[in-house]
């Protein structure tokens, strides 16, 4: 394929120093959101009170107080692993939101619409009916749960959707749509039999929660979530010919059947391994790469990285007033993408046909 | 508070503020003026008063006496009247099953939920759901009285049944204070007010003397587990919180707006609890898994001492007539040395 066609093909110019520029632009300031989220929380404990905690301890004083041992917990067990694990949320969300809406080439894709999230929240579910706990042997079984139920939707999914080795868009979307909504209707059942203490903390789950697993688990699913996104880079530029059509990227010599199947699976590992952790967050998978779009243009190899970052930082911006507004209690972080991010929206979308007239 | 109530999200003491309570004493007074001889059962629509009050003036006046022990009030503020006491109830909560039972109008009693397991002649009782009761297994069983709080029960369940002209008193879960009152006027309704004000006498003794016996004691930091992952708790407003200090214990979560907070567990490490308290139970409650898993938080006092502990989540989330029993265990837990030699033996 030729090059510098491929450079230009969606209007707006990709040159590798625009490419560099947003991305470092974007990556600067998400250092600076990461560092203002982990500021502030419900309690008063900020990077300064960290700061002095190591100066105390270099040194060499007695760890005089439990306060600074708190402390250190708070940012260390609490606060660190949540807003990483908001980020990468979001950035996850936002990834497999732009995926979604070129391979399924519908503006209205999200992360929760080919129903492996619902998979997920019935394996959740059903591990919190039988009333296993969130863990057990130090294994975080929630998630664990979530992750196999959202690989049997995925698998269910794939044989209901393809058709003589093929796997047609259509039949993708509407096994995906159907499946959700039996799945969905499993969900209600199970909270409705449920005592209702129990299915009040389920529905509290089930709006997307950030509270983060301890390191071992988190970690898993760091890496597991940065090698997804990472193979979702690589398939950038065929996301930039499938938005040209089926027809079109095969004659530009797409293995296009090929291609869909990967990114199917790709996006629908990741997303049931979202749902897992954190429940159903709504909003970003769907908003921020439209947002995004707007801005930058749709140049996948710019506009993926691109809506990841600011996915994350929308996430981690929205969990932390999540987390702060009410406090000492918390809110569902989805309330707050929806109440910020929807009315930033629609302000983009005027915005951005003033300035088109 | 009813198990069920714990966390339901909605805004619902409030509901009945000082007018109304002020209202339900106004129209209490007018019921009683007012009352029609041949009031039986009388429709709980508020828009029936006009034609009820003519015919009380007409007919009502010397039957006052007679009939006005059987007109009720019940917490929402609407009136009832029973010309007879009613011989097929239904309850819609635990709560009310036990307080039924225990001022010994089980016999009355014909239909229940499916979380009703106490006393065990409970569970022989038919079932009619829950939070969504089953409508029509609830009116093939032909109540004449359905009982029910007034937290979680979807609001078109009572209208259908207002519909259907089956009576509908409801008893709103407020504090303590009111499960008392919640047992004498079911005991007056049934036709028990001997035995009822009998249990709730003895029920205020023991609650009183657990509260003595706790007062003087160092109060103790405690945060109850209502929901582990996410941290769901008792909150300000909540018929917990209220036990909670009763038994000498401060909520940690006492700051909290709402009555069932999702509190967030920087909190909880900066209040830092003495105790932790796990509801444990066969339908709700926290998996024993689930409770070490609270272990890995290292700092907090409750875990250093290993004071993690259990509570049976019927004796304590239903505001029945256990609930002596649910305050003794909670003030067990909080003052384990407590010396006193006269606890209430469970």
């Amino acid at each position: 394929m030729d090059l510098a066609s491929s450079w230009t093909h969606t209007g707006a110019v990709l040159t590798f120093h625009r490419w560099v520029t947003v991305i470092g632009a974007l990556l600067l300031t998400s250092v600076g959101v990461f560092a203002l989220c982990l500021q502030f929380g419900a309690t008063s404990v900020g990077l300064g009170t960290v700061a002095r905690a190591i100066m105390h301890l270099v040194r060499g004083g007695e760890a005089e107080t439990t306060s600074l041992e708190t402390s250190e917990m708070i940012m260390i067990q609490i606060r660190l692993p949540r807003v990483l694990l908001g980020f990468l949320v979001g950035s996850s969300l936002a990834a497999v939101g732009v995926t979604l809406q070129a391979l399924l080439r519908n503006p209205l894709a999200d992360p929760y619409v080919l129903g492996v999230s619902s998979g997920s929240a019935v394996g959740v579910s059903m591990a919190m009916l039988i009333g296993i706990g969130s863990a057990f042997m130090l294994l975080p079984v929630l998630p664990l749960f979530g992750f196999a139920g959202g690989l049997l939707a995925l698998l269910l999914i794939y044989r209901l959707a393809q058709s003589q080795g093929r796997l047609p868009i259509h039949s993708l979307l509407l096994a995906g749509v159907i499946l959700n909504a039996i799945l969905t209707a499993f969900i209600m059942f199970i909270t409705s039999i449920m005592e209702p203490n129990r299915s009040a903390g389920l529905m509290a789950w089930l709006m997307g929660s950030l509270t983060a697993p301890g390191y071992p688990a988190l970690s898993v699913f760091v890496l597991y979530a940065l090698l997804v996104l990472a193979m979702l880079m690589h398939k950038a530029q065929s996301l930039n010919m499938l938005t040209l059509g089926e027809e079109t990227a095969q004659s530009l010599g797409v293995e296009t059947e090929g291609i869909k199947k990967q990114l199917f699976a790709l996006t629908a590992l990741l997303t049931g391994a979202i749902v897992s952790v954190s429940g159903m967050i709504g909003f970003v998978g769907m908003v921020v790469p439209h947002a995004v779009r707007l801005l930058i243009g749709s140049d996948h190899r710019l506009l993926l990285p691109a809506s990841a970052l600011v996915g994350g930082m929308f996430l981690a911006v929205a969990d932390t007033i999540a987390r702060t507004i009410m406090a000492p209690a918390e809110i569902p972080v989805g309330i707050v993408t929806a109440l910020t991010g929807g009315p930033f929206f629609l302000y983009l979308l005027l915005w951005r046909k003033d300035r088109m007239v | 508070m009813h198990v069920s109530n714990a966390v339901a999200p909605t805004v619902r003491r409030n509901a009945l503020g000082r007018s109304s309570r002020f209202r339900r004493r106004v129209s209490l007074f007018i019921g009683l003026l007012l009352l029609g001889g041949e009031g039986v059962l009388a429709s709980p629509f508020g828009d029936s008063d006009v034609t009820r009050r003519q015919q009380g003036i007409l007919t009502g006046m010397p039957f006052m006496a007679h009939v006005s022990a059987r007109a009720y009030v019940d917490d929402t503020g609407r009136r009832m009247y029973f010309a007879k006491p009613p011989a097929r109830i239904v309850s819609l909560a635990p709560s009310i099953t036990e307080m039924l039972f225990a001022i010994e109008a089980g016999e009355q009693l014909i239909g229940v939920t499916d979380f009703c397991d106490y006393p065990p002649e409970a569970l022989k009782k038919s079932k009619v759901g829950y939070a969504n009761p089953n409508l029509e297994s609830l009116l093939a069983l032909r109540p004449d009285l359905v009982v029910t709080p007034n937290d979680f029960l979807k609001p078109d369940v009572i209208a259908k049944l207002e519909q259907l002209k089956i009576p509908v008193f409801i008893l709103a879960d407020k504090n303590v204070e009111s499960i008392f009152a919640h047992i004498q006027t079911l005991g007056r309704i049934v036709g028990r007010s001997t035995k009822a004000d009998a249990v709730a006498i003895e029920l205020r003794r023991e609650v009183t003397a657990i509260q003595q016996r706790v007062q003087g004691l160092p109060p103790v930091r405690m945060l109850y587990v209502l929901n582990s992952q996410p941290l769901i708790t008792v909150g300000p407003g909540s018929f917990i919180d209220q036990l909670i200090g009763m038994a000498g214990g401060v909520n940690v979560a006492a700051k909290s707006a709402t009555p069932y907070p999702r509190l967030s567990m920087e909190t909880v490490l900066q209040e830092d609890p003495e105790v932790l308290v796990f509801p444990v139970g066969k339908a709700e409650g926290i998996s024993e898994s689930e409770q070490q898993s609270w272990r890995r938080w290292s700092t907090l006092t409750a875990v250093r001492q290993g004071r993690l502990r259990q509570i049976s989540a019927d004796q304590l989330n239903r505001p029945g007539p256990r609930i002596a029993q649910g305050l003794e265990s909670l003030a067990g837990i909080l003052h384990p040395d407590d010396p006193s030699e006269n606890r209430i033996e469970q």
